[in-house]
């Protein structure tokens, strides 16, 4: 069944393609009919029999049944799950509003941060950074973040500390920064030890040792976009050689 | 049955361009001749209240001419443009947003309708908008001799004797809006579609192409 | 649509950089971005990229009648459009006060300069002049959107060429390009705009903010300079407190900008005009760079038309044949006309039981009547057939509007009195209680 899926990985596909499967002709009465399930990641959409491609971009897999296209958009659809990095636009009632640049503002609850309870509140203010997770995220529904994992503990999440620089790139770039073994990352750590925040947002958050190296990772990931793994490895030599 | 002349079946040159603007989600522009168009893509973003629909996203077109406020002819053709749109998107799959389509008239020279269905439906894609197919525009013109013209310049435009624009989706090649101005024969027609359907083959293959050349560095 | 809220974090990083004397995109206190001019296919259209921020203009003439206090001057006329495209906090057919101070510092810029000839454009006096129109489009919005479009519309200004007139006694004639050269505008001299953003009230200062450096400025001059160093206007805004010197500063710095920008533009005209004499192609099309791989072009290409004409021929040929036979048409009365079979009503009832019922068959009878009638009194006749329609628009909630003769409503239209539409109206509000 995966076959016809196969053949495609890696290739780049475009709204409207399909991939239909034919069931074997003849069935066999000994064996048992054991089902493949292929799990259908974004980008793909069933449709009766088949699988309709509805985004444009590569089509990736993952061991053993994962697939899903991998596109370079730049606005964010929340996810539950997730990690984002998100703005705190408003307090109100006992829930902050975050933009996370999804097509609603999240809400964050005041008592969903480590050790946060009625009475000890989070220090939070307005045009605050904060990275967190969905815990809820449908298109049907509000979205809602919090700032711990299930057993509470903050986990990396929370308020952002004073310093440090945002930016936005695509959510393919996100994607590839966050991807385990990162080359990207392993290129930048040879180059500037930076602390670097990615939220699946397509937000940056980056904190070198001054203004000038932080400004100088920032450009790099953002010009990562279209670079080719050597392109961007000349690059990077180039800065390690120059300017700094 | 008549049979048709001669055909002057060519598409002109035709160029994109994605990701061009900054601000944008999605953004392309796209070339026909020297038909030229450009449009930006917002969403899915908050709605305003008042135009909210609970299951699907709201998706507004703008069409700003070169010269002046927006005109009649620009709301028709906002109207050609959204409804195509509408039915090659996927809205229900983000309910309660908006999707902002503004497309901007850069140089028109004939064709200028499915220039603006080519360019949004690159600008869509740009976004990564969920899209059950691809959709593509093709103008026929027919002249006084009754041959058909595909995708004429303005000149063109001016001496044929109808002016036909189809929006064509990509899957099977079926017609889903169509446009027309002055009179013709059903065998015209049919003619003119069957002849856009073929032509879409070739805007399609082009989708194809530039999104996988503007791939090609991350494969 | 809001636009993205600006982060404390942000704010205090931009801040901190600017006071260390580091942009964020890398470049020096007084640096321009990039600057690129390109020009659409016909004349008056222009296109400026600064950095990320991209706009297009585009001159556009009409003879008109002068205003009476000037009969011999041409009109000038700017409108500035944010559009939606260039960013999402910019509202279709708002008049939003950036939009105002933009369209303001144009028309001082641009008009009240007088770097424009107004009185050659005046073709018989107080009663035909032409008026320039100048329409600024914001495509990308990285800030600095003024200078971008000061640059854009004299740059278009400069590239326009209107079409000839000839005046025979009161005969004024209009050439087209082919019979006569377009004739380019008379400027006198070419003001450019160039803004300057202050920090920490005015302690630092920055020309050509990008949108962040915007959105975390004080406050911002605006001075329009000529070439020949002549100041056509300034502006400050932000209510920051300046002192002499730091304007002088500014007017000294603004100068060199002017100079380097209006060499780049009159080589590109040049450049433009070059292209345009060798015949080459020009315009949009020929300026997407071809080597970025966002890009894709294609060359003419022919259609493959060999079964086309079949498939046609075909689907023509299976399609159902329209009916060739045209209805009779029926006069039910003098000056009215109808088409089909809606004379009588051939379907059954049932389905109106309620209250409508006794109306309905009421009606029957007057329909069939009336056709008799008609020709004694056809005022009577109109009234009661508005209140045929009444029937109809109330029935169209469970639509059977189908249901009806159709002679009802071809009738309802041709006699289309306002009294029928009246009882319409009041007969549905009844049916509403």
């Amino acid at each position: 069944m995966y076959s016809c899926f196969k053949d495609k990985i890696g290739e780049v596909l475009l709204p409207g393609d399909e991939f239909s499967f034919e069931t074997d002709e003849t069935i066999s009465l000994t064996d048992t009919v054991k089902a493949e399930k292929v799990v259908c990641g974004p980008g793909l959409r069933r449709n009766g029999d088949q699988v309709l491609v509805c985004k444009s971009g590569v089509l990736r897999h993952k061991q053993p049944n994962m697939f899903w296209i991998d596109s370079q958009q730049r606005r964010y659809v929340p996810a539950k799950g997730e990690s984002v990095i998100g703005i705190v636009t408003a307090k109100s009632g006992d829930v902050f509003k975050v933009d996370v640049g999804g097509s609603e503002q999240a809400t964050l609850s005041y008592l969903a941060f480590e050790g946060a309870t009625k009475r000890n509140r989070p220090n939070v203010q307005v045009g605050d950074l904060v990275f967190c997770q969905f815990i809820i995220a449908n298109k049907d529904m509000e979205p809602e973040l919090v700032c711990i994992d299930s057993a509470g503990r903050a986990n990396g999440m929370g308020v952002f500390g004073a310093g440090g620089f945002l930016f936005r790139v695509s959510l393919g770039l996100v994607r590839r920064l966050l991807a385990p073994r990162s080359d990207i990352i392993s290129d930048l750590e040879k180059l500037l030890p930076c602390e670097l925040v990615v939220g699946m947002n397509g937000r940056v958050w980056v904190k070198a040792g001054s203004v000038q190296q932080t400004l100088v990772v920032a450009n790099l990931l953002e010009s990562c976009e279209n670079m080719t793994a050597p392109q961007r490895q000349a690059l990077f030599r180039r800065v390690a050689q120059g300017a700094l | 049955m008549e049979e048709c002349g001669d055909t002057n079946i060519t598409l002109r040159e035709f160029g994109c361009e994605q990701s061009l603007l900054s601000r944008p989600d999605g953004s392309s522009s796209f070339m026909q001749g020297d038909t030229s168009v450009l449009a930006g893509v917002y969403g899915p973003a908050e709605v305003k209240v008042s135009k909210e629909i609970y299951d699907r996203a709201t998706l507004e077109v703008v069409i700003q001419p070169k010269v002046g406020l927006s005109s009649v002819r620009e709301r028709l053709q906002e109207q050609s443009v959204r409804e195509t749109c509408e039915a090659a998107l996927l809205a229900s799959l983000h309910p309660r947003s908006s999707l902002t389509l503004v497309l901007q008239l850069l140089h028109d020279d004939g064709s200028l309708l499915s220039c603006y269905l080519n360019a949004a439906c690159m600008a869509l894609m740009d976004a990564g908008l969920p899209m059950s197919c691809l959709f593509c525009g093709v103008t026929c013109a027919v002249n006084a001799e009754g041959q058909i013209i595909t995708d004429p310049s303005a000149a063109q435009e001016k001496e044929s004797r109808a002016l036909m624009t189809f929006a064509v989706e990509s899957t099977e090649h079926r017609v889903i809006m169509s446009s027309t101005r002055g009179s013709f024969s059903v065998h015209e027609l049919q003619q003119c579609i069957a002849v856009s359907q073929k032509a879409s083959e070739k805007i399609f293959q082009f989708y194809r192409d530039s999104v996988r050349r503007r791939y090609s560095k991350i494969l | 649509m809001k636009d993205t809220p600006l982060s404390n974090c942000e704010r205090d990083f931009l801040l901190k950089a600017i006071e260390e004397k580091k942009r964020v995109d890398g470049r020096q206190t007084y640096d321009y971005r990039n600057i690129k001019i390109t020009f659409g296919t016909d004349y008056g259209c222009c296109f400026v990229d600064l950095g990320k921020t991209r706009v297009m203009a585009q001159v556009s003439c009409e003879l008109v009648t002068p205003k009476e206090n000037r009969p011999n001057e041409g009109i000038m006329f700017f409108n500035i459009e944010l559009s939606p495209m260039a960013s999402p906090a910019f509202e279709l057919g708002r008049q939003s006060e950036l939009l105002v101070k933009l369209n303001r510092q144009l028309e001082r810029c641009l008009r009240n300069s007088k770097c424009i000839d107004t009185e050659s454009l005046c073709v018989v006096s107080g009663e035909k002049v032409w008026q320039i129109r100048v329409d600024v489009h914001m495509l990308n919005h990285d800030g600095n959107l003024m200078d971008a479009a000061s640059v854009a519309a004299i740059t278009a200004l400069c590239h326009f060429r209107r079409p000839d007139v000839g005046i025979q006694g009161d005969e004024v004639t209009l050439y087209s390009v082919e019979e006569r050269d377009p004739i380019p505008l008379s400027i006198y001299h070419m003001p450019i705009c160039v803004s300057f953003a202050f920090f920490q009230q005015g302690t630092y200062l920055l020309v050509d903010p990008c949108e962040r450096e915007e959105r975390v400025m004080d406050g911002l001059l605006m001075i329009a300079m000529n070439k020949h160093r002549e100041i056509c206007s300034i502006q400050s805004s932000g209510g920051i407190m300046l002192l002499k010197e730091q304007v002088l500063r500014c007017s000294k710095i603004a100068s060199v900008k002017v100079s380097e920008i209006t060499e780049l533009i009159t080589k590109a005209l040049e450049n433009d005009k070059k292209a345009r004499k060798e015949g080459g192609r020009c315009g949009f099309a020929e300026s997407m760079p071809r080597e970025r791989i966002t890009a894709l072009k294609m060359d003419e290409t022919p259609v493959e038309m060999t079964d086309v004409m079949e498939r046609a021929n075909d689907i023509v040929q299976r399609g159902e044949a329209p009916p060739q036979m045209v209805p009779s048409p029926v006069l039910p009365a003098p000056g009215m006309g109808q088409v089909g079979e809606g004379l009588q009503n051939t379907w059954g009832l049932e389905e109106e039981e309620e209250e409508d019922d006794d109306d309905e068959e009421e009606e029957e009878e007057e329909e069939e009547e009336k056709v008799t009638m008609m020709e004694e009194e056809p005022r009577g006749k109109e009234e009661s057939r508005g209140g045929d329609v009444v029937v109809i628009s109330d029935s169209e909630e469970e639509e059977v509007v189908i249901l009806h003769p159709e002679m009802t409503q071809a009738a309802a239209k041709n006699a289309g009195s306002s009294s029928g539409q009246k009882g319409a109206a009041t007969s549905k509000k009844k049916t509403k209680k």
